[in-house]
């Protein structure tokens, strides 16, 4: 029983292990360890990584095992770490002794530097440096494995004698002052002040480089509340999202700049025509999809994005948009005669877009439209019985969302006074996409949390630019998996008290249904 | 339940009342539209005399190529949607991880000499291996971003999708770096040679790797196409694209069918990958993602959840593709934007497909 | 309800009145101030504006338009570089970096502080080319930039280093408008496209004999300004441009387009991109009914890894190359670079020579203008910096003798042509 559970452990953890090595998440850990903690080396941090993934695998063996014993603990554990120990073992051994042989791996496997695998032989030869490293899993993961066996114990014990055990939220509102702040809404809008005197004085303390990053943010967190209406209230999966943010930008650009067009109107006049372009926009996408199911109108957005950003680089339009090299001295917003057009200034623009977006969104969730939204979410065939005429419904969330998107797209192209069809990829729908779901769906703060997580967050650890996408994808499966409502999962209006044995529902990912099909 | 939904994919379309419409009197302002443009841009270009027969056939011999390496792809959409309902948007990534196991094979070949003496082996091993391992991609992508998601609401399994293939793609360029690397195909399937044929007094030449792309997708789709009307494997599938809950109750093992499934789809995209690295031959970390995309529209054009449809449906994209910039006398760099369009028309005016029924709509 | 609009209001009007008083009373310069991570930068005002009152500097009897860069004693001065160090095009910006590295060893102190490397990685995009650049500038040590690589993210980068006051010195910029902005700062050692596609022009309208040529290029910024200049250039000499084609880049079947060019019955393509989309085109003009038909590049083709990908295809076709005269210091400079790195200098990109120049005017020009306080700092005056850049005459660089023109055009060399031959780059006659 343990047995057969360890060996199917230990060769998932093995393919998992060889995997982190070949894309160089070893040598990742070894420079942070040196960048962070100040260790001398590189080495502990490579190890620490292999120590942790044995661990790893001999938790999970025994976890995974239905019989409860000690010894069957050790034999999951012990056969787990022997599986993947012998298996990395292996694969180090192979790529030692290419090495060795004075092959330059990297031609094929980038990441496979002398160094990189020097790292993990430590020096000795392939035969011993692949036991090595397969006796330091064997060890690892045998204490993995007791380790879990003794927090079941425990965890089982505790439920024996009756005690409930506490998710750390519920013990967070265990302690009296944090319940009676977020419990108490006077005490939650001082604390809502000071948060946002700190954000209105911030720029003056922070580098010219810091106020572009938290701009940057700010722009993200428009963005993400302008998805978040289209997919998070209306649940219509827009992965063309990008089509909307280069509307406003390029009107902006093409209003204000000298070239190509020679309008150089003044910025607060393109900004609202931005805007309005963008919604108009939104209802012109809006129109052909109307009636396709979500999933068909996510790839077809998709399409529309790409379609934007390829016309506006081809041939066709260059004469029109500047072609592929974009538009360059954008204008900048004067206010009294004065060029306001830097960082410091533009902060606070955005963050003025950021309060009125947040404003917006909360007016129209709790509105009739909004109701009408989630209706239409949860079941648009029923939403229709009950006389709600979706087709407007969701030209209006298309219009919304694509006018914030046109907001944020204007201040971005003002502040950066360039923009070009590189500004508009794909990636961008996917990283707003991301932050909105990754904070959660239909939530303002879990928007402006995902933001700043996936937004600011890659700013400081530059480090880790490489992995910062590949970090994305992960982050999307495991939350779908897991917590498909997000980080900060929206409170959802209450309409009537749960029935006991109905809390269950509460925490059930609600969003995006649409009319079930199979299953 | 959407009933309408639920009727099976290997059956008849059910038509659909139209009443006249907004909707319709759009539709059909639309599509002049689009026919009248069309026309006026081909009829200058026929006018001018632009291009010479030879061309025609030149573009059109390019097109069915990768329109049946398209085709490949768009059976693993084909057979996924039809059973799970779920666009498998990390496909293309499926497709690029079987180039890179067919890359490493070759050029392992390529390094002993084996592949000179004994190409046809060689090229067998390297679709082998190709195979195979994007089978093993697309059963672990199943068991690990799909299958804890089933019975979730539509859109979860969709977004996890799109995460796999970031994750996938990005893993690959870690792993393997980010430059192009070339396919080292054996002697005597060199890329670029062929036969060659007279077109109006001009050369036009059919090159061996675009023969053997064609002949080995046509292959692949009959084989397919008996796997699922003649097999049990088969009428277990078709019985739980039908209709999971009874399909369990008359024993069949839904879990099992559905990682076949994904494991044949899997094989496909395989296939896929190594054709395409053996009649471009150029691969890199990006390569899979925009045919995919483009695989998907095929799908759709020939009808999603029906087999010959994907493949027509890739072989009529391909060559619309090729076509149409040439037709509409406009750059090729816009190629990608009429593949789109195509996608965006046949769901405005026939969502069914030209072979298919409706599933992209809802029923209202 | 109403009581948080009410809130909500109070905050806009704070937020308004901030906004409408005039700039913040932060120091407009970077600080002679010891700076700390936290320090209160704000940007300089641009020089066309009015002044703003600059603050008592302590300590400096060094004064500058555009503010001075105090060094305090044991700190380094800072020169960076940003550019594509990873993604599609990292070979660029990485064997740049390696330029520039050795020309700092070569030249490691001013007036005995360390002068320190700072790299960035921006991929090439315009977009993360604008943040680094901000990050750059809000760096009071910052005080020279060896880049952008690209054109476009040089140009989204100009405005921001304007305000800083940072000069750049740009190994590979190429785009010709670069210098047409009117930039005080910005400065390039590359020669600029311009020059480069109406040699082009003229070599194949006088040397290779060819009247018909089709353009090609891959859509983007760099690629569609080459083939526009190189059309207009070889018309104004009298040859007959067919027409143009835009291809997708990164695309690995060309089959189609190429077909459309064959009709066209061109003698020549002309094509304005990089390496890898046109070694796909070179490897399928001959099945597309181009044979006989000569492919020429630019220096975006060649390389080793376009004869790579290319393999057989590649003989006969042309690029453009900027050649390094051979002198003893180049002969060095290739000796070190491949003890230092392993590779073979040229290997990854031809601009290693340009980087280890753009970094030496920069050193040279600091040399000039930095000035020992008495308190032991050094200080930089920024606008005598740039201007002394602007200013340099004669330098004996790796690439040639440099002299910068008014506009910040310094490049040296003369463009040369190359053809495969066997396999192998050669001189084309």
């Amino acid at each position: 029983m343990g047995l057969r559970t360890g060996i199917r452990t230990g060769l998932i953890a093995a393919i998992v292990t060889i995997f982190l090595i070949l894309i160089g998440v070893h040598m990742l850990m070894g420079r942070l360890l040196q960048s962070w903690f100040y260790v001398p080396a590189h080495w502990p941090g490579v190890w620490l990584m292999v120590v942790l993934l044995g661990l790893w695998a001999g938790s999970r063996a025994v976890s995974q095992m239905k019989a409860r014993s000690w010894g069957n603990a050790l034999l999951a554990g012990a056969s787990a770490g022997f599986v993947q120990g012998a298996l990395v073992g292996a694969a180090l051994y192979l790529l030692a002794s290419i090495t060795q042989a004075g092959v330059d791996l990297r031609a094929w496997l980038t990441q496979m530097s002398k160094e990189s695998i020097g790292a993990l032989t430590l020096g000795f030869a392939p035969l011993p440096a692949a036991g090595f490293i397969g006796g330091v899993l064997l060890v690892s993961a045998m204490a993995g494995a007791a380790w879990r066996e003794w927090r079941l114990r425990v965890h089982a014990a505790r439920l024996a004698r009756g005690e409930r055990i506490v998710s750390l939220r519920e013990r967070l509102l265990g302690i009296p002052a944090v319940a009676q702040v977020s419990s108490n809404p006077l005490s939650r809008r001082v604390l809502m002040g000071v948060f946002m005197v700190l954000l209105l004085i911030a720029p003056f303390f922070l580098s010219q480089y810091w106020n572009y990053n938290l701009g940057t943010v700010g722009i993200y967190v428009i963005l993400g509340l302008g998805l978040n209406i289209v997919v998070g209230m209306a649940g219509l999966l827009d992965l063309g999202y990008v089509a909307f943010f280069a509307v406003g930008a390029y009107t902006m650009a093409l209003l204000t700049a000298p070239q190509p067009h020679h309008i150089q109107m003044s910025f607060w006049l393109a900004l609202p025509i931005g805007v309005l372009l963008a919604a108009i926009a939104g209802i012109l996408l809006g129109i052909p999809v109307l009636r396709m199911r979500g999933d068909y109108l996510a790839i077809v957005t998709l399409g529309f994005g790409e379609i934007i950003r390829i016309l506006s680089k081809s041939d066709v339009l260059t004469g029109f948009t500047g072609g592929p090299r974009g538009v360059r001295n954008v204008g900048h917003p004067v206010l009294f005669g004065k060029d306001v057009g830097n960082e410091f200034y533009f902060f606070y623009f955005i963050l003025i877009g950021v309060i009125l977006a947040i404003i917006i969104t909360r007016r129209l969730e709790h509105s009739r439209v909004g109701r009408a939204w989630r209706a239409m979410r949860e079941d648009e065939k029923v939403a229709q019985a009950m006389g709600i005429y979706t087709l407007k419904y969701k030209l209006m969330a298309f219009a919304m969302g694509a006018a914030l998107a046109g907001f944020s797209g204007a201040i971005f192209a003002s502040r950066n006074s360039f923009t070009g069809p590189e500004d508009f990829v794909l990636l961008v729908s996917i990283n707003v996409l991301a932050l909105v779901i990754v904070g959660g769906m239909g939530s303002i703060p879990g928007v402006i949390l995902g933001a700043f997580v996936l937004k600011g967050l890659p700013e400081i650890l530059r480090e880790l630019e490489d992995y910062r996408v590949l970090v994305f994808g992960a982050l999307l499966v495991v939350m779908m998996i897991v917590r498909p409502q997000g980080l900060w999962p929206a409170s959802r209006p209450q309409l009537e008290r749960p029935r006991p044995g109905e809390e269950a529902l509460e925490e059930a990912p609600a969003e995006l249904v649409e009319g079930e099909v199979g299953s | 339940m959407n009933v309408a939904a639920e009727s099976s994919k290997w059956r008849t379309a059910r038509v659909k009342e139209r009443k006249v419409s907004l909707g319709l009197l759009l539709r059909l302002g639309i599509g002049l539209l689009v026919l009248a443009f069309f026309a006026y841009r081909f009829y200058g270009v026929l006018a001018r005399q632009a291009y010479g027969a030879e061309t025609w056939a030149r573009l059109a011999i390019s097109g069915l190529i990768i329109g049946s390496v398209y085709a490949v792809i768009a059976l693993g959409y084909t057979l996924v949607y039809g059973i799970l309902f779920m666009i498998n948007f990390a496909h293309g990534e499926v497709m690029m991880i079987g180039a890179f196991a067919g890359y490493f094979v070759l050029e392992a070949f390529a390094a002993s000499g084996f592949s000179a003496r004994q190409p046809v082996l060689a090229i067998l091993i390297t679709f082998l291996a190709g195979m195979t391992v994007s089978m093993l991609v697309g059963i672990s992508l199943e068991r690990i971003a799909y299958r804890p998601l089933r019975g979730a609401p539509r859109l979860v399994p969709l977004i996890s999708a799109i995460g796999a293939s970031i994750f996938l793609q990005n893993a690959a360029q870690l792993m393997f770096g980010s430059m192009r690397r070339t396919y080292s195909n054996p002697p005597a399937l060199e890329r670029n040679v062929g036969w060659v044929l007279d077109v109006a007094g001009k050369p036009v030449s059919i090159t061996y790797t675009g023969v053997l792309t064609f002949a080995f997708s046509v292959v692949l789709m009959i084989g397919l196409y008996l796997l699922v009307q003649r097999t049990r494997l088969g009428r277990a599938m078709r019985a739980v694209a039908e209709n999971k809950e009874a399909a369990a109750l008359m024993g069949v093992d839904v879990d099992r069918v559905i990682a076949n499934t994904f494991a044949i789809s899997g094989v496909l995209a395989g296939a896929a990958g190594v054709m395409w690295g053996l009649h471009n031959g150029i691969i890199y970390h990006y390569v899979g993602f925009i045919p995919g995309l483009k695989a998907f529209t095929a799908a759709v054009l020939g009808g999603i959840g029906n087999i010959p449809g994907a493949m027509l449906g890739g072989i009529v994209l391909g060559i619309a593709e090729s076509l149409a910039p040439a037709v509409l006398d406009i750059p090729f760099q816009l190629k990608d934007v009429l593949a789109f369009a195509v996608l965006v028309l046949v769901l405005i005016f026939r969502p069914t497909g030209i072979l298919g029924e409706v599933l992209a709509e809802e029923k209202v | 309800m109403k009581r948080r609009m009410l809130l909500f209001g109070t905050l806009l009007v704070i937020a308004g009145l901030l906004l409408s008083s005039c700039a913040p009373a932060a120091t407009p310069a970077p600080t002679a101030a010891p700076a700390t991570e936290a320090a209160p930068t704000a940007t300089p005002a641009p020089a066309q504006e009015e002044p703003t009152a600059t603050p008592a500097q302590p300590a400096a009897q060094v004064t500058d338009e555009w503010g001075v860069a105090i060094i305090p004693a044991g700190k380094t001065i800072k020169i960076g570089l940003a550019g594509p160090l990873t993604g599609d095009y990292a070979n660029f910006g990485i064997d740049i970096s390696r330029g520039a590295e050795l020309a700092l060893e070569e030249h490691p102190e001013i007036k005995g502080f360390k002068v320190e490397f700072v790299t960035q990685d921006t991929q090439g995009s315009p977009e993360q080319g604008a943040a680094v650049a901000n990050k750059f500038a809000s760096d009071p040590q910052m005080v020279g930039i060896v880049g952008h690589i690209f054109s476009g993210e040089t140009e989204a980068s100009i405005p921001i280093y304007e305000k800083a006051g940072i000069v750049m010195v740009s190994p590979s910029a190429t785009n010709p408008t670069l210098t047409e902005l009117g930039s005080k700062v910005f400065n390039r050692v590359a020669f600029t496209d311009k020059m480069q596609g109406e040699f082009a022009a003229k070599y194949i309208y006088e040397k290779l004999g060819v009247r018909k040529v089709v353009t090609m290029h891959d859509g983007g910024a760099y690629g569609q300004g080459l083939a526009n200049v190189m059309a207009e250039a070889f018309k104004a000499l009298g040859g007959e441009v067919l027409g143009t084609q835009a291809i997708t880049p990164g695309e690995t079947d060309y089959s189609a387009p190429l077909a459309a060019v064959a009709a066209l019955g061109p003698e020549l393509i002309y094509f304005g991109g990089y390496d890898t989309d046109a070694a796909v085109l070179v490897s399928q003009m001959e099945p597309a009914g181009l044979k006989g038909v000569i492919f020429f590049g630019c220096d975006g083709t060649y390389g080793e890894n376009y004869l790579k990908l290319a393999g057989k295809a590649a003989e006969g076709t042309y690029s453009t190359y900027v050649p390094i005269p051979e002198s003893e210091a180049f002969e060095k400079f290739r000796a070190r670079y491949k003890e230092r790195y392993g590779d073979e200098q040229g290997k990854l990109s031809p601009f290693s020579p340009h980087g280890h120049d753009a970094m030496a005017i920069i050193l040279a020009a600091l040399e000039k203008v930095a000035v020992v306080q008495a308190d032991g700092s050094l200080a930089i005056p920024r606008k005598a910096l740039a201007d002394a850049v602007r200013a340099t005459k004669d330098f004996p660089g790796l690439t040639g003798t440099i002299t910068c023109s008014e506009v910040g055009e310094c490049a040296a060399a003369s463009i040369q042509f190359m053809v495969v031959k066997d396999g192998k780059w050669v001189v084309a006659e």
